[in-house]
């Protein structure tokens, strides 16, 4: 049932092709951005903090494209909006689980901008300025599984946020916080390596650094064979306890829906 | 004319009020974008520490760039952003014709019924982190540049006022304008930066069809006597009046686009 969700989502986006010419072109100049900056401050310089210039230019296009290909934006807001004004109530009525559903729809949506938005924006990327291949095949396959948390953690805090709404009554703020702190602390635009060492070593234990700098340190070999495992049993760590919050956190609201409904 | 110049207060008093209504949500709001943009800029600052300038800027003048930028859309996007992004919604359902048979301009009926006092959050940041970089960047003041920076700042919310109606007005023509307000912010992202780290055929759409470089690079760099890319010193000229020229074409713009409308009702 929950696979019929996800590909009746993929079809839902395949319908709005006007959006897709608009996204590829905000993505490909967001990357076009970061190389640019990237090329500007290395000059020419060999390596800086242990990273060459042809590994940030990768590091930006993973950034770019298949760590944030999914806008959590849009699901933040769908989600707070459903619990703000009780639309979620129609979900409660049917025979399965809301974030179950959410998360099979969202499966779907990423399929989609993966095929109609990353691979593009890769692909020229790639053409036009090189890709490193990963550092080697473990680091190549570990950054599989380090990409599928990536989608599940900020899928999480997506989630997460969207149902604070029901609380604080407005998505509008989350999603604007929830922006900050990635835009610091995710690692998609600035690498963590580049933080002071003190502050690097905390942020690199905080749930947002697994979507998009745990994944790119691993494919471009940053990481030795013991730190990939350990990384990714805490990012695995972290998936549970958000897990969990999201499931105490939905109990909640459906047990206050039933009260407001009475 | 007289008597609109008199309602339009009133339009912005009445709006204001039902804003500050919700005042937790308000503040709430306002401190979370004043946090993002901060944590944003944050990022740089960290690049900095290791690179120590980008494209030749260092930290005090990129803050001052970014603090120009951030102040100018504001002021711009204030007047219009979210009024004409939903103006789209009213095309499709028809409500717009009830600003048609007013005995006013739709134009400023929307401007300043919607005048979004949101943006406190950026013009708090975006004026702290000016005025914090104008007294690092080591320049000398005189009359004349306090005036151009004056005149400047002016242009450049005009500018982006100018490109966010006439991306509204798109919504008479093709009932959809929102795929382009996702252009429009890609561009405004990377007139943050200088734009001379940028390849040549995104300098130029800066200075030229997407004239945001042009509204605020070009006459932060003048000030701090940078290299401006293609145009040179003549760009320090340029930039004050890029936002009244601009002006003009989208009230021509505005013009054509409504005698295109059809109504949604259909």
């Amino acid at each position: 049932m929950y696979l019929a969700f996800a590909s009746s989502a993929l079809q839902t986006q395949l319908a709005y092709r006007g959006q897709v010419w608009a996204s590829l072109f905000g993505k490909l100049i967001q990357v076009f951005a970061w190389i640019a900056i990237w090329m500007s401050v290395y000059g020419d310089a060999g390596s800086v903090a242990g990273a060459t210039l042809p590994e940030m230019v990768t590091y930006a296009l993973i950034g770019g494209t298949l760590t944030t290909a999914w806008d959590w934006r849009r699901l933040l807001n769908a989600v707070g909006a459903s619990v703000c004004t009780g639309d979620v109530a129609v979900y409660l009525l049917k025979p399965m689980r809301y974030p179950l559903y959410l998360f099979a729809t969202e499966c779907g949506n990423l399929g989609y901008k993966l095929g109609a938005i990353a691979l593009p924006v890769g692909v020229v990327v790639a053409l036009t300025y090189g890709v490193l291949p990963p550092a080697s095949l473990f680091h190549g396959v570990m950054f599989l599984l380090f990409w599928a948390l990536s989608f599940v953690i900020i899928f999480l805090l997506a989630v997460l946020c969207g149902l604070l709404a029901f609380w604080l009554l407005t998505a509008f703020s989350l999603e604007w916080l929830l922006q900050g702190i990635l835009s610091l602390l995710s690692g998609t635009a600035i690498p963590l390596w580049l933080f002071p060492d003190q502050v690097a070593a905390a942020v690199k234990l905080l749930p947002f650094a697994w979507i998009s700098y745990h994944p790119i340190a691993v494919y471009l070999g940053k990481t030795s064979l013991a730190e990939t495992w350990t990384y990714l049993g805490l990012g695995l760590v972290w998936a549970a306890l958000l897990t969990l919050a999201v499931a105490v956190l939905w109990h909640r609201a459906a047990l206050r829906i039933t009260v407001q409904g009475g | 004319m007289g008597s609109a110049l008199r309602v339009l207060p009133f339009l912005v008093r009445l709006y204001v009020k039902s804003r500050l209504e919700y005042r937790g949500a308000f503040l709430l709001a306002i401190s979370a974008q004043f946090f993002s943009y901060a944590c944003g800029y944050a990022a740089i600052w960290i690049l900095l520490q290791k690179f120590e300038t980008l494209g030749g800027w260092d930290w005090p003048e990129l803050a001052l760039l970014f603090s120009f930028q951030l102040l100018a859309y504001s002021m711009g996007a204030a007047l219009s952003f979210v009024q004409f992004r939903d103006l789209e919604e009213q095309v499709r359902l028809g409500t717009f014709d009830t600003l048609l048979v007013k005995p006013f301009s739709p134009w400023a009926y929307l401007a300043f019924s919607g005048l979004n006092i949101g943006y406190a959050g950026h013009i708090i940041l975006a004026a702290g982190l000016m005025a914090w970089s104008l007294t690092q960047v080591g320049m000398d003041w005189t009359p004349g540049s306090a005036l151009y920076l004056f005149a400047a700042l002016v242009s450049a919310a005009l500018v982006n006022a100018a490109l966010i109606t006439m991306i509204g007005a798109c919504a008479f023509i093709f009932v959809q304008s929102s795929h382009l307000y996702t252009i429009f912010f890609g561009f405004w992202e990377l007139s943050r930066y200088p734009l001379t780290i940028f390849p040549a055929g995104l300098q130029w759409l800066l200075l030229t069809f997407v004239p945001l470089g042009l509204a605020s690079f070009v006459p932060v760099a003048f000030l701090l006597g940078k290299d401006i890319p293609i145009l040179g010193e003549w760009g320090g000229l340029a930039a004050p009046l890029a936002g009244p020229l601009l002006v003009l074409i989208a009230m021509a713009h505005w013009k054509y686009a409504i005698s295109r409308y059809q109504g949604g009702g259909g």
